[in-house]
């Protein structure tokens, strides 16, 4: 498992927990009250477990598993080592901005929700813009290694 | 594959299935008013197919496939049983008792069965701890 992928692995179970403790925080304010404070870790407890969770651990997983590059790097033959996966600069570009979208959300959407005001959407929506561009960087990283094993292998 | 991770895998195919029924039942409550009890059973619904469907499958294929710990320093290669099977355990009993307390919870408002909920959410999350602690040594490279 290379270095890249037990850093999104890690990153990952990390949000797993919190997303879950604050899943647990929510449905005990059901049975003691807590205040409605409480209820503004709501955007964090599913962003943790939807994007912080499970699609940075499927995005781990796919680097770390799926076929390498068959393509000839220009006048050095096939690649190897880590660049057999791809741009490893472009993978953490993915992690940093995945992860700065989480939490810019997390923190920007009950803030947003609590004021009303213009700043804190402004945020929300460059957590948004975070999260597309660690999408168009993931896909474009490894979109060349997603084919058939076997042709073109190293 | 080892029978644990078979059983995972198994039980989140069961929720997957279980899900879309419910949904469907959902969708048929909409139109023809079968039951007020499905009226308020989405939240549990999502989390049927988050938790119990793709949340389980990924913590079972993680137990089967990263990294194993070699025979010579630990005898358990996936390393706990006993915690693997705890996780699985507080896990389902957390997802179970979500459904069956939560939208009866919504329905009449009994502090006892916002006690379940609440028990419901700690039993999720002590699963999410102890597969934290079950595969973060395995998140390593492979020798």
């Amino acid at each position: 498992m290379p270095a890249t992928t037990r850093v999104f692995v890690k990153a990952s179970i990390v949000y797993l927990i919190l997303g879950a403790l604050l899943g647990a925080l929510l449905l005990f304010s059901r049975w003691l009250p807590l205040g409605s404070a409480v209820y503004y870790v709501r955007p964090a407890h599913v962003q943790f477990l939807i994007v912080g969770w499970l699609t940075q651990l499927i995005l781990g997983v796919a680097w770390w598993l799926f076929p390498p590059l068959a393509f000839r790097l220009r006048g050095r033959g096939y690649p190897h080592g880590q660049a057999q996966r791809g741009s490893e600069t472009l993978f953490w570009a993915t992690f940093a901005l995945l992860n700065a979208g989480v939490l810019l959300y997390a923190l920007g959407e009950p803030l947003h929700i609590r004021t009303g005001s213009g700043p804190f959407g402004g945020l929300v929506a460059l957590s948004s813009l975070c999260l597309l561009a660690a999408a168009l960087t993931f896909v474009i990283n490894m979109w060349a290694r997603i084919r058939e094993l076997g042709r073109g292998q190293v | 594959m080892p029978s644990l991770v078979r059983l995972y895998i198994k039980t989140s195919f069961v929720y997957f299935i279980a899900g879309f029924l419910l949904l469907a039942l959902m969708a048929l409550d909409g139109w023809l008013h079968i039951g007020r009890w499905f009226g308020v059973a989405y939240i549990s619904q999502l989390h049927l197919l988050v938790v119990g469907w793709i949340t389980q499958l990924a913590i079972g294929v993680a137990y089967w496939m990263f990294p194993r710990f070699l025979k010579t320093h630990n005898p358990r290669p996936r390393g706990s049983d006993t915690l693997a099977w705890a996780v699985y355990l507080c896990l389902n009993a957390g997802l179970v008792l979500r459904l069956a307390a939560e939208p009866f919870h919504l329905m009449t408002g009994q502090s006892w069965l916002a006690a379940l909920v609440a028990l419901s959410g700690v039993l999720q999350a002590a699963a999410a701890v102890g597969f934290g602690l079950l595969i973060w040594a395995r998140i390593r490279p492979l020798e």
